[in-house]
């Protein structure tokens, strides 16, 4: 198929919205993913079918290629046909032609990269979430379908390298079966977790097509379905009394010709339906080809009506079983059929999602638009990640259309996180260049993309950061901010080698920045360049992007350090008093710490500055036990205007407080921002404004008199209430065989990590272990833990929580936690002592 | 001992006799420039008084008065402050802060825009309590003065409105990186303030004046270049008096005759200013 007659149907399948899919491929690392979505893309002509298994066609990167590894997701428009009109009757919503468009998103399956899959899912339906049949269900697999489950997003599962099951591990049928059984189990144990009312019961189940079974790497895949359509047609019975007895408990008892639900017939043990129905023709393949049995193989062909061609009956071992597998479960026609069917078009998707995307009323205009993915409704598209092109230092904005047309040369509003709708702040109204088509490594031109579509765009670039809203519709809120699962915990600084080179430095940072939706890029006070990453490869592949590429010239890169966060762990000793430069203004304050769960909420977003504030209060009250007077004056969140830092206002009857309102909220945002204790963020710290005296005439009390007395009197509240450190800790899990356990605990133990649950996977000799680390204590981890069992174990890292930083005060420089802050301060270049409370509190 | 001298309204020659004479013979004098400024600037006051002067801006007077009074108790110590030493109250804490350290203060006052603002020919007795405009921005519009305005309109009085001068203002990123650099100084114009009048009108609605009522501007008050200006706040929200400092004074409806003959005189617009008048002002209201 040549390019032009691709793209024009996919073009014309574009204003089908019934027939479109989007979706996103999501696993744990080394899953499988993107060999998998290779499949999918050689049905689609793309990569010839030898190389499929191989290619990883989905990893663009030179470095992907070479390490195996994702690093950056990719989309890629596809087309398939359902030719038996049968099939589509099976499709659960409506239907427009026998022909699809799926939007494939192959995203990274290691942690550090987690951020690339929650700006992949903003912009998709359905998942296919990828499973290892001999690892199962791991840490990451949890954290990304938790992610898609939150954001409304149905799964499909695909469990994959089921060919190791067969040739490594051995296993015999039922085994296989009760390992498949086991696998679903867990993971429709985190799906009935995250159950949410509107997207109903989206648990999976082989009975019912939404499981498939295979092998990425041999390119080939089935499904219960699959086998259920052909043996229905070979006993004449109904498909779908047939597809219910392919699983579970159910058995063919051949003395009796009938069905039973019941193992046993006369003392002897019947064979399970899967295992003889499906199960059974797979394994014959497998021992025929194993021991080369031509003439087995052969006649196992016929009756599977499976042919050869006489080039390839010559082939043998690997290279013949791989063929003959897809010729008979070809991957493609399985993961194709189970998406189409089981997936949701963006018509029955944004139904359901419109209110979870959009901040505004759920009755106005693009709202609605959203709700009918309606492409003659004003304009509502977001931008999820920036993608860079050829041109450095240019980027396409990916993103998805839903509601209107986005076309070539339209003027839209460009509206940032930040924007507020009625102010100009964080807006452009600009045209857009150019909207492309993205193919894998390729990029194509089109037209003009309707609603429910993904699209690339160009000239957005240089006025979103990383994401945003593009609408015609000018009184139109935002779409919602995307929350990252992972936080930037580690940084390094990095400086030129050659001063002549730091403007490069400068522009490479925020081309960084662009780039990677998690990435922190910042100056610090003494003047160094930081970046900020969710983990020692995240970072790693950052930064080699930023030498190679976004400043491309020679760096010097420090050792990682961690970012710190400040809190405090009692209520002030004593009211905090701050008077204003001039005297004329006084501000009382305390300062307590916050619940961690209304931490974590604020966090994930469930009570968020944006909220209706006495909706927000009534959350607090009845969930977290809040007094409801003081939540409902929740002045503010910081920093950033979002952080897990609240001001309170507790004073009665103050004349013009709301006058120094804002002022004393920018303080905030300050002090929060940069804490008293080493200028790290502050987090999980509730201030208390008590009582405030202010001069009658308001030139008086201005920006430059309160700002700095509302930052002081925050620090004196924060220093007299038993300031900590906050250190970010890990969720570590690890896969090892049995025998090399032992060296995992020592590893663990110096680096003050704990094990908090261990378990083996049944059915292989690999033992599961979960342990808590400190990300300080982190780095070079792997490397140690690799050494210390000979190879054996494989760590995955990804943040967890927060935990007070034991040993003692951070004031006290004798202690762990007062060294730390030592050498922060020193890095930092600031006065190594942390200024006590009296440097921010002002007698009476 | 520390002497707070005032230099009255204009130049370098309003300081009074007293003041001059004891600036001559003071060990240190320091400038106050940042409630008011002087219309000439610090090199002609030297070259006058014959001897240097230490400029003093808003950050050594509040957070660095310990530098201000060092060896007061010995020596004299001149702190020149424009208009009025005590025509605006925040020069009381460095005095109670020369009390604290023992140091005696005298004071050498001098007229203050307060007194200065007699030239409009509205009557001193008949102004109530004055008010200051600060620059708005896009979040911040302080409307407290609103109130004090109101106060004023009930008993028919006069209000004086003082208009914010911004000399060495930090943004507020580098006031955060603690950068000393400053904005260039900004002075509010009669006509800003007008406007600035208006839209808190239109957004409080209580009728505590309008686009109707009645002021009078005026700028570089006791300068040989003194203007005056008067007309509706519409009128004056466009008018154009040149460089600083401005002030406005709002019309209370207790206006005397007298009054009236001297500002009809500066009108922008003669016609809408007796329409005006003729509504809702006059002695006999």
């Amino acid at each position: 198929m040549d390019s032009d007659t691709n793209r024009d149907q996919i073009r014309s399948l574009m204003d089908r919205r019934a027939n479109i899919r989007n979706m996103s491929v999501i696993a744990h690392v080394d899953h499988g993913k993107s060999t998998l979505s290779d499949s999918l893309v050689q049905r689609a002509g793309i990569i010839s079918a030898a190389k499929a298994g191989e290619a990883r066609f989905m990893d663009t990167r030179p470095d992907e290629q070479d390490r195996c590894i994702t690093i950056k997701s990719t989309a890629i428009s596809l087309y398939a046909k359902f030719p038996d009109p049968e099939d589509l009757k099976e499709i659960p919503q409506t239907v427009d032609g026998d022909e699809f468009l799926i939007n494939l998103i192959d995203s990274p399956g290691h942690v550090d990269f987690s951020s690339e899959v929650t700006a992949a899912l903003r912009v998709t339906d359905g998942a296919l979430v990828v499973v290892d049949c001999v690892s199962g269900v791991c840490v990451q697999t949890e954290t990304v379908l938790r992610q898609a489950l939150t954001e409304r997003i149905k799964p499909v599962l695909c469990i994959n390298k089921v060919d190791r099951a067969l040739l490594e591990l051995q296993v015999s049928k039922e085994d296989l079966y009760q390992s498949f059984s086991r696998t679903i189990e867990s993971v429709n144990v985190i799906i009935s977790t995250y159950f949410d009312k509107a997207l109903g019961d989206v648990q999976v189940y082989p009975d019912r097509g939404t499981i498939a079974f295979g092998s990425g790497l041999h390119g080939w895949c089935f499904t219960v379905r699959q086998f259920a359509v052909k043996y229905a047609k070979k006993f004449g019975v109904d498909r779908k009394k047939m597809l219910e007895r392919l699983w579970g408990d159910n058995y063919f008892n051949p003395k009796t010709k009938k069905w039973t639900n019941k193992g046993e017939h006369e003392g002897k043990p019947l064979e399970r339906a899967f295992n003889q129905f499906i199960l059974d023709p797979i394994f014959k393949i497998f021992a025929a080809v194993n021991h080369n049995k031509r003439d087995e193989i052969f006649t196992l062909l016929d009756k599977l009506e499976v042919s050869l061609t006489n080039d390839e009956k010559d082939l043998e071992g690997k290279a013949l079983l791989k063929l003959i597998m897809r010729k008979f479960l070809p991957a493609a026609d399985a993961l194709l059929e189970m998406i189409c069917i089981h997936l949701p078009s963006p018509v029955t998707a944004q139904k359901y999602r419109a209110e979870t995307l959009y901040e505004g009323p759920t009755d106005d205009k693009a709202c609605i638009g959203i709700r009918d993915c309606d492409p003659s409704a004003p304009l509502m598209l977001y931008v999820s990640k920036m993608v860079p092109t050829s041109d450095k230092g240019r980027f396409y904005a990916f993103g998805r259309v839903y509601a209107g047309t986005v076309k070539s040369g339209i003027k839209v509003r460009i509206q940032g996180p930040n924007y507020i709708p009625g102010r100009k702040e964080d807006l452009f109204i600009k045209a857009i260049q150019r909207t492309i088509l993205m193919m894998g490594r390729f990029v194509e031109p089109i037209e003009d993309v309707p609603a429910g579509n993904i699209v690339g765009l160009v000239g957005v670039d240089q006025f979103l950061l990383k994401s945003g809203t593009l609408t015609t519709d000018e009184t139109a809120h935002n779409m919602k901010v995307m929350k990252f699962s992972v936080s930037p915990v580690v940084q390094r600084s990095v400086e030129v080698k050659n001063a002549q080179d730091l403007p490069k430095l400068v522009e490479g940072l925020k081309r960084l920045s662009k780039s990677d939706p998690c990435v922190l890029t910042m100056i610090n006070e003494s003047g160094q360049h930081i970046v900020a990453g969710a983990g020692e490869l995240h970072l790693e592949i950052c930064l080699k992007d930023l030498e190679e590429d976004h400043a491309g010239v020679p760096l010097r890169i420090s050792d990682p350090v961690v970012a710190y966060r400040e809190t405090v762990a009692g209520e002030s000793s004593m009211t905090a008093l701050s008077k204003s430069p001039n005297k004329h203004n006084r501000l009382y304050m305390t300062a307590q710490p916050i619940e961690e769960e209304v931490s974590l909420a604020i966090e994930s977003g469930k009570i968020s500055p944006r909220d209706d504030f006495k909706a927000r209060a009534r959350v607090l009250a009845d969930e977290y036990g809040w007094d409801v007077t003081d939540a409902r004056k929740i002045w503010c969140f910081g920093p950033d205007t979002t952080g897990a830092n609240l001001l309170i206002d507790q004073t009665k009857a103050v004349q013009y407080l709301n006058e120094i309102k804002d002022s004393v909220v920018s303080g905030f945002q300050w002090a929060t921002r940069e804490g008293p204790v080493a200028e790290e963020p502050m987090r999980s710290v509730r201030f208390n404004i008590l009582d405030v005296t202010l001069h009658a005439d308001a030139i008086h009390r201005g920006g430059g008199q309160i700002i700095p007395t509302a930052r002081r009197a925050l620090y004196a509240a924060a220093m007299l209430a038993d300031p900590a450190l906050l250190e970010p800790i890990f969720n570590v899990e690890i896969q090892v065989p049995e025998q090399a356990m032992g060296g995992i605990y020592g590893v663990l133990t110096r680096r003050r990590g704990h094990v908090y649950t261990e378990e083996q996977r049944p059915g292989t000799p690999l033992f599961n272990v979960k342990a808590y680390l400190p990300v300080n204590e982190s780095f070079g981890f792997p490397a140690d833990l690799r050494s210390a069992t000979g190879g054996q174990a494989f760590p995955q890292s990804v943040f967890d929580h927060w935990s007070i930083l034991p040993g003692g005060s951070p004031l006290d420089p004798t202690t762990k936690p007062g060294q730390v802050v030592q050498e922060m301060r020193k890095r930092k270049g600031i006065k190594e002592v942390v200024p006590g409370y009296e440097n921010y509190y002002d007698k009476l | 001992m520390l002497h707070l001298v005032g230099l009255g309204l204009a130049d370098e020659t309003d300081i009074t006799v007293r003041g001059l004479e004891i600036v001559k013979r003071a060990e240190r004098v320091y400038l106050e420039a940042y409630t008011s400024i002087l219309l000439v600037d610090k090199e002609k006051l030297e070259a006058f008084y014959g001897r240097p002067v230490i400029e003093a801006d808003r950050e050594l007077v509040e957070t660095g008065s310990d530098d201000i009074l060092a060896d007061g108790d010995k020596v004299d110590i001149v702190f020149l402050v424009v208009g009025d030493p005590f025509g605006a109250t925040t020069h009381t804490d460095l005095v109670l802060r020369a009390r604290e350290l023992g140091i005696e203060t005298k004071v050498v006052p001098n007229a203050s825009i307060m007194s200065g603002i007699g030239c409009t020919g509205l009557q001193l007795y008949n102004f109530g309590q004055t008010v200051s405009m600060v620059f708005f921005t896009e979040t911040w519009k302080p409307s407290s003065y609103y109130d004090r305005v109101r106060e004023n309109v009930q008993t028919g009085l006069h209000t004086l409105v003082l208009l914010d001068i911004k000399v060495k203002e930090q943004s507020l990123e580098n006031m955060a990186r603690g950068r000393r650099i400053f904005e260039p100084p900004r002075y509010m114009t009669v006509a800003q303030c007008a406007a600035q009048m208006l839209e808190t009108e239109e957004e409080r609605q209580e009728g505590v004046y309008g686009p109707d009522s009645l002021a009078v501007g005026a700028a570089r008050v006791g300068a040989a270049n003194q203007q005056l200006v008067s007309g509706t706040l519409k009128e004056l929200s466009t008018v154009e008096m040149g460089a600083p400092l401005h002030s406005l004074v709002l019309l209370g409806r207790r206006t005397h005759d007298l009054e009236r003959d001297y500002i009809r005189e500066y009108a922008v617009n003669k016609e809408t200013f007796d329409a005006s008048y003729a509504k809702g002002y006059g002695a006999s209201l």
